[in-house]
């Protein structure tokens, strides 16, 4: 099983089947095209994304409709087609593809998921992208308030 | 903010080498084509707001001071836990 040193995690070991493929990267972060989802029972249901090339890049999930009960991001064709998906409907949340939000903690704010563009999983594949969302209404920052306490930021 | 009224078919000039042409207008959408030189970079803003809000996120992860605090929610509401859902079905472990 390979291993990764991480500096958040320490040294890991993951499932060459485990990685999750973005073939852009994320915005500003394009090179960056290997992460590993790794979850903790202590800190459930928290998704981490490490990085498999920078052992210091790492982001916290959490899985979108968990933020926010109800959420449809709307994906493009070429969001689908990228993802491997049928562009003719929009795939089935859990079962086709998982929707992570990832969580911005900064000192001074709550902190935020950021619904606008959220990580979206072929679950099949691995593959996954980070699906702008510009029409729906979704904001980068949305509050955490219910799911998330404050004191997290503390 | 400066504020133009155009018609499809308009341009607004912007500086001596850039151009915005309002090609299309519907109800819920404007069409624009942008003559620009290759070196203007030209970004959809939520792209922009993506892309900071990944770089700021990815300043703010310290795995022990979330560790921390989830241990402190739980600690706080009990019977939380046993609400969150099974594990996802991309983890490692």
């Amino acid at each position: 099983m390979p291993q990764l040193a991480t500096a958040n995690f320490g040294d890991i070991d993951y499932r060459e089947e485990s990685v999750l493929e973005f073939p852009e990267g994320l915005p500003a972060f394009e090179q960056e095209r290997r992460f590993v989802a790794i979850e903790e029972q202590a800190t459930s249901p928290v998704i981490f994304l490490q990085s498999l090339a920078r052992a210091d890049l790492a982001f916290i999930t959490l899985p979108a409709l968990l933020v926010e009960p109800g959420y449809r991001p709307a994906l493009s064709a070429e969001d689908l087609q990228a993802l491997g998906l049928a562009a003719e409907r929009q795939p089935e949340q859990g079962a086709e593809v998982l929707c992570l939000a990832i969580i911005t903690i900064s000192e001074g704010r709550p902190p935020t998921a950021n619904l606008m563009a959220p990580v979206v999983v072929n679950l099949r594949t691995r593959r996954a992208l980070q699906a702008i969302q510009s029409e729906a209404g979704y904001s980068h920052q949305h509050p955490l308030g219910a799911v998330f306490p404050e004191e997290v930021c503390s | 903010m400066l504020v133009i009224r155009r018609k499809s078919g308009e341009s607004i000039l912007i500086g001596s080498d850039v151009e915005v042409q309002i090609i299309e207008v519907t109800p819920s959408r404007v069409k624009i084509g942008i003559t620009a030189p290759s070196e203007v970079l030209i970004l959809r803003k939520e792209i922009q707001l993506a892309q900071q809000e990944n770089l700021a996120a990815a300043r703010g992860v310290s795995v022990e001071g979330i560790r921390a605090a989830i241990s402190r929610i739980y600690r706080s509401t009990p019977g939380l836990r046993s609400k969150n859902p099974q594990a996802s079905p991309i983890s490692h472990s």
